[in-house]
């Protein structure tokens, strides 16, 4: 139990220290996925499945997305397939690839093997729904507040970049 | 979810209901006046709650406390957005295609330090900063035609950012030694917390500390400030200097206080360095500079750091009301004028171009003889930062000075003192420039009837709250 979770810790720790260290955006956030992964895990052994999944869909998912719309947008034309061709090449997806295997083994084995696979209180969907509405609903208020903020200053400070390269002004 | 919680909730609900109201005025018509008058409105009626909730209010629940502290500090905050709000129309005008989003933002961010105000829970408390933050960096990055404001934001946001996350990672550090996340309920498991949470809990405050300390602009953590302060557009810096740091040292003197912070040495000691450290160079780095917004930032800096002495003399309890007592009338006084000398920087008329904005201390030269009221009112918001008699700043170093000799606090007496020796010089350098007689001024302010009541305004209260100070103090006292 212990051993599972320091392992996926490990996995986390060395996949953050590569996505910091990678000259290569892309490369980087390859990296990046595997260490969202490996947290997924730790929150699965610490009890919180719901977590863990949501950190699958939102971030590891959402990053994802976001990598393979930048990808279409910046890179159009010949030269970019090369290029494309050339971040497939087997060295940068093999450690990526394999620190990631390393968490399949462990979920196999948490899955399998090992029955009694988290610390404490498991903290089903339901209870997180219930205390998010419950006594944290204020909180959820505010947090769509930030949203707005965020959402409106993300929308004003892109429109000047949109005007200027239209060619609405100098 | 009762009638209580409705009433005690009705300032926020209001400027809630405000954005709302103000977002799809944007979506359908967008028209500046309107704007304007709807931000009016909703602080108008979220201040007017908040004296009909007045004094009797104290409610608790789990994330928020409305008690007589979190009001007053309330009612300073909207006030201070509503003075930011009349300010802002003609300068964004000049500087901006669309204005509308300025004032929804700066709802948002007036929200986010009221919750900040009221915070009694860690999820609250982030929640709140992050709101003012995420509002602040659009506020900053606002004007669209030049590059320093953008190149501020992006400099606020990278390190708020990261202070953020300090922040975060002290609350899991603490919730991992105490297993609580409410200020109370912390401050119980501290009292039962063996020696491996200590580790912990004491790791926890070191990094809650230094996240603070960054947003309050405190030394070591101060880099961004003159570069802030210079970038972000007039009528923004005076709300991040007031409103912002406001809030922020307010859940951090409450988080003080609540968690029982203040029973451990190295807290205390930690917090003295930083405020020494603060008075000290926050007042030397401030000598040398010709830019009144970086003069304001280096100072603002100094002013935190005095602050901090009223956390370290509350750690006694017999004196602990006096230090709350001096920390809210230091932030009354340093946020009226701290406003008004934004309000002359932003005078409209004398920023009638759209290039950078003129706030070189040459550029201010002359403007007693020029024009009177703002000379007037930059002239008295000096000598009020300075603490010269008379005015808000003298009664508020006053206070901090006497709550101060009550514990032996030699060492932090002497930096507000040797601190506010220093400040004199500079503060008394914008003066000397304001009085020149030079005649080559070239951008003469033609305030209109907008701008010369809100002068008036704030000239009224910091020299009222420095000749007459008893009504705020016998307020103060009365939620104590």
């Amino acid at each position: 139990m212990l051993a599972l979770f320091y392992f996926a810790a490990a996995i986390a720790l060395i996949a953050t220290a590569m996505a910091l260290t990678r000259a290569n955006a892309a490369h980087g956030l390859i990296y990046l996925i595997v260490s969202l992964l490996a947290v997924a895990v730790v929150f699965f052994l610490l009890g919180a499945p719901f977590a863990a999944a949501l950190e699958i869909v939102i971030y590891a998912g959402a990053i994802m997305v976001l990598f393979v719309f930048v990808i279409m947008m910046l890179n159009l034309g010949r030269s970019a397939d090369e290029e494309e061709r050339e971040l497939l090449a087997p060295r940068y997806w093999l450690v990526p690839g394999v620190l990631a295997a390393c968490l399949l083994v462990e979920l196999a084995v948490i899955s399998f093997a090992a029955p009694g696979h988290s610390a404490g209180i498991v903290v089903s969907p339901k209870a997180v729904g219930l205390s998010l509405y419950g006594p944290y609903v204020l909180a959820v208020e505010i947090a769509s507040l930030l949203l707005l903020a965020g959402l409106v200053g993300a929308y004003h400070v892109g429109r000047r970049f949109i005007d200027r390269s239209g060619g609405n002004k100098s | 979810m009762n009638s209580g919680m409705w009433q005690a909730l009705s300032p926020l609900l209001a400027l809630s209901g405000g954005t709302v109201v103000l977002m799809l005025q944007i979506a359908f018509h967008r028209n500046p006046r309107w704007s304007v008058a709807i931000t009016q409105l909703s602080l108008l009626l979220g201040a007017g709650l908040l004296l009909w909730l007045w004094p009797g209010s104290d409610y608790q629940s789990l994330l928020l406390r409305v008690d007589g502290y979190a009001l007053l500090l309330n009612l300073l905050f909207i006030l201070a957005a509503a003075v930011t709000c009349w300010l802002s129309p003609a300068y964004i005008a000049l500087r901006s295609e669309q204005s509308g989003e300025f004032f929804l933002l700066l709802l948002l961010a007036t929200i986010g330090a009221m919750i900040l105000a009221q915070a009694v829970h860690v999820a609250s408390l982030l929640l709140g900063l992050e709101l003012l933050g995420v509002a602040l960096y659009a506020l900053i990055a606002y004007p669209d035609r030049s590059l320093l404001p953008l190149e501020a934001a992006v400099k606020y946001l990278v390190l708020s950012g990261a202070a953020s996350a300090t922040l975060l990672f002290g609350f899991a550090l603490a919730y991992a030694g105490t297993g609580q996340l409410a200020f109370t309920g912390l401050s119980e498991s501290l009292a039962l917390a063996g020696s491996g949470a200590y580790t912990l809990v004491m790791a926890a405050s070191v990094m809650i500390i230094c996240g603070l300390a960054f947003k309050l602009s405190l030394v070591p953590f101060h880099m961004w400030t003159p570069d802030v302060y210079q970038g972000a557009p007039s009528p923004v810096t005076g709300f991040l200097a007031t409103v912002s740091k406001g809030a922020v040292f307010a859940v951090f003197l409450r988080a003080f206080l609540e968690t029982g912070a203040y029973q451990f040495p190295i807290i205390l000691n930690s917090l003295a360095a930083i405020a020494v450290a603060s008075m000290l160079v926050g007042n030397l780095l401030a000598l040398r500079q010709d830019n009144v917004k970086r003069l304001l930032a280096y100072s603002s800096i100094a002013h935190m750091g005095y602050l901090l002495i009223v956390l370290l003399v509350c750690s006694d309890p017999a004196n602990h009301d006096l230090a709350v007592e001096a920390a809210l009338f230091y932030l009354v006084a340093y946020t009226v004028t701290t406003l008004a000398a934004f309000a002359v920087l932003t005078w409209p008329g004398y920023e009638q171009y759209q290039g950078p904005e003129h706030t070189e201390l040459k550029h201010l030269s002359g403007l007693l003889w020029h024009h009177p009221l703002a000379g007037l009112l930059m002239l008295v918001a000096m000598l009020s930062l300075a603490g010269i008699p008379l005015t808000a700043g003298f009664v508020g170093k006053f206070y901090l000075f006497s709550a101060a000799v009550t514990g032996p606090h030699w060492l932090l007496l002497g930096s507000l003192v040797v601190g506010s020796g220093i400040g004199i010089y500079y503060y008394l350098r914008v003066v000397y420039y304001l009085l020149r007689r030079d005649d080559n001024h070239a951008l003469l302010p033609n305030a209109g009837w907008h701008e010369s009541c809100l002068a008036v305004v704030l000239l009224a209260a910091v020299l009222g709250l420095g000749i007459a100070p008893q009504s705020l103090i016998g307020w103060i006292q009365s939620i104590l």
